[in-house]
């Protein structure tokens, strides 16, 4: 289950740790956590441990959504699309019950409606131009691949551009959260949320065996949807709701946007009162912030510490330039469609809420538009 | 590519630094969805209450 991009069993053949950037994260890791201490966070510190812990986990399972998906719709191949579900099976047997039974925690809930269907189809567009999905660009631009450095620049501006967008889809209608909890009880709400996954991968093994192609995850990738599933509950527990990912993107552009002077005042998504806050307040006190910190930096730990760090060559530029649009196009959708694969897929459906497997369905459609875009900036469509 | 990433890295990082230390402080971490009336991630919310 791997990226194009990123190989971590190119590691074995390595030459040694990169002690430069082995040390580089870890420094900047201490940085961070020493600040969110002095202002007596342990939460704030737990997430940034859990993002690191993150990094180094989707790095050593070489665990990518993107290529699993395409795998999945140009081959047949289900094996990595069923790894992603173990994921979610094993983070929604405590994200379920806890956000439906304590006041305390709350699930990724998101409403039903156009803004979610066009936002996660044009993510799935750009997830396959730039070949990597939220997390995906994030731990693969940290683990050394400048093409998805670029594609997270992209991303971070689409990502103000999907806000400044929002509010006019969000205008065109839509429903209510659907939570399964809410129907069926908290241990209910489990149970109809793996049955959920049960019915999805059931559907998922079938089309694969139709179409030839493989069922089984690969033990790295079992062991790995495991390990990640379980930091996703360490995640929930430390900042009170399920890893979420691109709002962080979406805070970080705002704020540079208004170091060049330009002003959110006007702008409705900002007027609302968790993005005002964020907004106005340390990068530090956002939960998916402190969590990419992390993330980014245990990618590139686990990467320096098997092979020297980002020694390849930069790739071509029609390949650069996929990953700009590819990440422009993430961003704009993530905004539109409340957040990309973690946040509102993974996260999504592991809270019981339907619009995880709309924003699903709808992105595995962009991905099929997005597979036939990749020729056209000399990508393979496999 | 590796003074490219040396340089956002070190950018980065003293920009997050100077930003933590001139914002006021906040307190815990929170999430938009934290706040009254949110109903997704972002914030954004519920159809019926707009």
């Amino acid at each position: 289950m791997s990226t194009a991009t990123i190989d971590a069993s190119q590691q074995r053949t390595g030459v040694g740790a990169d002690y430069l950037f082995l040390a580089l994260p870890i420094f900047a890791t201490a940085i961070l956590i020493a600040l969110v201490l002095f202002d007596r966070q342990p939460a704030s510190a737990g997430l940034i441990l859990g993002g690191f812990a993150l990094g180094i986990a989707f790095f050593k399972a070489e665990f990518s959504f993107t290529g699993a998906w395409r795998r999945f719709l140009t081959k047949g191949d289900a094996g990595g699309l069923l790894a992603g579900l173990i994921v979610i099976a094993v983070a929604a047997l405590v994200i379920v019950p806890v956000a439906a039974l304590s006041p305390k925690f709350g699930g990724a809930i998101a409403p039903l409606g156009p803004s979610l269907v066009i936002g996660a189809f044009t993510f799935g567009v750009g997830m396959q131009l730039a070949n990597g999905c939220g997390s995906g660009t994030l731990y693969t631009a940290g683990a050394g691949s400048g093409r998805m450095l670029l594609a997270l620049a992209g991303f971070i501006v689409g990502a103000v551009f999907g806000s400044l967008s929002l509010p006019a889809f969000l205008a065109l209608g839509g429903i209510n959260p659907v939570i399964a909890s809410d129907y069926f009880g908290p241990w209910g709400g489990v149970a109809a949320t793996l049955v959920s996954l049960a019915l999805a991968a059931f559907i998922i093994a079938l089309v694969a065996k139709r179409r030839g192609g493989g069922i089984t995850p690969s033990r790295k990738m079992v062991i790995g949807g495991i390990v990640i599933g379980l930091l996703c509950i360490a995640v929930f527990y430390a900042g009170g709701h399920p890893w979420s990912v691109t709002f962080g993107y979406t805070v970080w552009g705002a704020k540079i946007f208004s170091a060049f002077g330009f002003d959110f005042s006007h702008a409705a998504f900002w007027q609302w009162p968790g993005p005002h806050h964020a907004l106005e307040s340390s990068i530090l006190s956002d939960t998916s912030s402190l969590t990419d910190f992390g993330l980014l930096f245990g990618a590139m730990a686990a990467a320096a510490a098997g092979k020297p760090f980002a020694a390849g060559a930069w790739p071509p530029a029609r390949s650069l330039l996929a990953a700009l649009i590819g990440g422009l196009l993430m961003g704009w959708g993530a905004r539109l469609g409340f957040g990309c694969n973690i946040g509102a897929f993974v996260s999504g459906v592991a809270s019981g809420s339907l619009h995880g497997w709309v924003w699903f369905a709808a992105a595995l459609c962009g991905c099929l538009v997005g597979i036939r875009l990749r020729p056209l900036f000399g990508l393979s469509r496999d | 590519m590796r003074k490219v990433y040396i340089a956002v890295v070190g950018i980065g990082l003293a920009l997050v630094v100077v930003q933590h230390l001139s914002s006021p402080s906040s307190g815990r971490a929170v999430s938009p969805e934290d706040f009254a009336g949110a109903c997704a991630p972002c914030g954004a919310p519920c159809p019926v209450k707009q």
